[in-house]
C-alpha cells in the first residue's frame, strides 16, 4: 500500500491512502498515520525500539514481524519506566 | 516468527535469547527465569516469610503474583506517598490486585508519617526523587523488621539493575559497587533484600504482566522528569540491540567477577554504620536522613544532607 495518493493507470480516480490508528501509552496520545506493512515499521515510524513496547491488536500481542492491516487499530504501551 | 518450543504463531519476540514464544510458552519461560533466579543467587526458600514492595507497576505486581503461584509465603507492602493524582490511583490499582488474587497487603500512608512527599519537595532544594527513594527504603526495611519477616523482595528489573550499576560505575562507587546486586544479607539492622526478577528484562515483564491480565499503574511519577536512569536505560537499550544479550552478560560478569573485589575494597575502606540516635535506622550520622527530612519539614527548609542510608 501506497503512502502518498496514487492515480491508477487508465483510471481517472485519485485514492487517499489507508491509515491506521495507534493509541499511544502512557501518553494516551491518538495517533492517525499511514499504514505500514509491519508492526516494526510501525515502531520504527514512531521512532520506539521494539524491545521498549509491547504492542497490542485486538486484545492480542503483536510480534514485530506481524503485518498490519489498513484500517487496524493499534495499542502501542511504552514500558519503560522513569527513575 | 513461531514459538521456539510448540511453533504456534509467536506473540513475543526476545531478541536477547534469539527466540519468540507464544502465550503459554513465553509464561512457561517466564517463570523458569524467576526460578532460576532465585535458586542461582539462593534468595530465598519456602520456609521464608517474604514482604513484596507493591509500587502499583507492572515490575513489582508481577513479582508479587509469580510468587505466590510458585507457592511462596508472601506479603505485599504499599508506601502510600501522598502525591495528588498519582498515589491514590497506585494505590487503588493495588489494593484492587490483592483483593482478586486472595493477597495479603499492607499500607503505609506517608501523609500519617508527617511525610507526604509533596510536602518533603516544597522544602527540599534539591530532586526529590533520592529523598522520596530514601523514605520508601526506610519503611519498607522498617516493615519488614517490624512485622518479623525474613526478606524483604522488590520488583527490581535487568534494566533497573543495569542502569543502576552503570551509575555507580560512572562513579566508581565502591560502597555501592561492594553490595549491589539480587541478594543483599541481613546486616546491621537491614533486613535481608532480594531481587528475584534480576534477569528478566522491563519488556519481559511488561509481556506478563499483559498475559496475565495485570491491571497497573503506568502513568509516570509527575515528579521524576530527567531522572538520570532513564537516561541510561535508552543508552543501554541501543546497546542491546546492536549486541543481543549484552545486558544480562554484564550483570553477570558483574556479580561474579566485580561484586567481590568492590567487597572487599569496601571491607577494608568503607564506612561504618550505627543506629540512629532517633530511631535506630542504621546511619553514618548521628541522626538518620529521614529523621532529617522530618526536621525539616517542621523546622526550616533542607539544605545538603548526607546519602548514607541509601543501601
Amino acid at each position: 500500500m501506497e503512502h502518498t495518493p496514487e492515480t491508477i493507470p487508465g483510471e481517472r480516480r485519485t485514492f487517499a491512502p489507508r491509515t491506521i490508528t495507534v493509541r499511544l501509552q502512557p501518553k494516551e496520545q491518538l495517533l492517525t498515520m499511514p499504514r505500514e506493512k509491519t508492526v516494526l515499521q510501525v515502531l520504527r515510524k514512531l521512532g520506539i525500539r521494539p524491545t521498549t513496547a509491547i504492542v497490542v491488536r485486538d486484545g492480542g500481542l503483536l510480534t514485530p514481524d506481524r503485518e498490519v492491516l489498513p484500517d487496524d487499530e493499534l495499542l502501542i504501551r511504552i514500558v519503560t519506566s522513569s527513575g | 516468527m513461531k514459538c521456539k518450543r510448540c511453533k504456534e504463531t509467536a506473540v513475543v519476540s526476545l531478541p536477547s535469547h534469539h527466540t519468540g514464544f507464544c502465550a503459554d510458552c513465553f509464561l512457561l519461560f517466564f517463570t523458569r527465569q524467576v526460578e532460576r533466579g532465585i535458586k542461582e543467587r539462593k534468595l530465598f526458600t519456602h520456609d521464608d516469610r517474604i514482604l513484596v514492595a507493591l509500587s502499583g507497576g507492572k515490575d513489582s505486581l508481577s513479582l508479587m503474583l509469580e510468587l505466590s503461584r510458585l507457592g511462596y509465603d508472601v506479603t505485599g507492602l504499599h508506601i502510600d506517598l501522598a502525591i495528588p493524582g498519582s498515589s491514590p490511583a497506585a494505590r487503588g490499582v493495588v489494593e484492587r490486585f490483592c483483593e482478586k488474587h486472595g493477597l495479603n497487603l499492607i499500607v503505609k500512608e506517608m501523609g500519617a508519617e508527617g511525610l507526604a512527599i509533596p510536602d518533603v519537595k516544597a522544602r527540599l532544594n534539591r530532586p526529590v526523587c533520592s529523598a522520596c527513594g530514601k523514605i520508601k527504603r526506610y519503611f519498607f526495611n522498617k516493615t519488614a523488621l517490624d512485622e518479623k519477616f525474613t526478606v524483604l523482595a522488590t520488583g527490581h528489573n535487568l534494566d533497573d539493575e543495569i542502569a543502576r550499576l552503570f551509575s555507580n560505575t560512572l562513579r566508581w562507587d565502591v560502597a555501592y559497587l561492594s553490595d549491589q546486586g539480587p541478594d543483599l544479607a541481613a546486616d546491621g539492622g537491614f533486613a535481608r533484600k532480594v531481587k528475584p526478577l534480576w534477569r528478566l528484562s522491563e519488556f519481559e515483564t511488561a509481556n506478563y504482566a499483559f498475559l496475565m491480565g495485570i491491571e497497573h499503574h503506568y502513568a509516570p511519577c509527575p515528579y521524576s522528569g530527567g531522572a538520570s536512569f532513564t537516561f541510561y536505560k535508552k543508552l543501554w537499550t541501543d546497546l542491546e540491540e546492536e549486541m543481543p544479550g549484552r545486558k544480562l552478560d554484564f550483570y553477570q560478569g558483574f556479580l561474579e567477577r566485580g561484586r567481590p573485589v568492590f567487597a572487599r575494597a569496601d571491607n577494608e575502606d568503607g564506612v561504618d554504620l550505627s543506629g540512629c540516635t532517633r530511631c535506630g535506622y542504621p546511619t553514618s550520622n548521628e541522626v538518620c536522613g529521614v529523621c532529617r527530612i522530618r526536621d525539616a519539614l517542621r523546622d526550616k527548609p533542607v539544605g545538603a544532607d548526607g546519602a548514607e542510608e541509601a543501601k
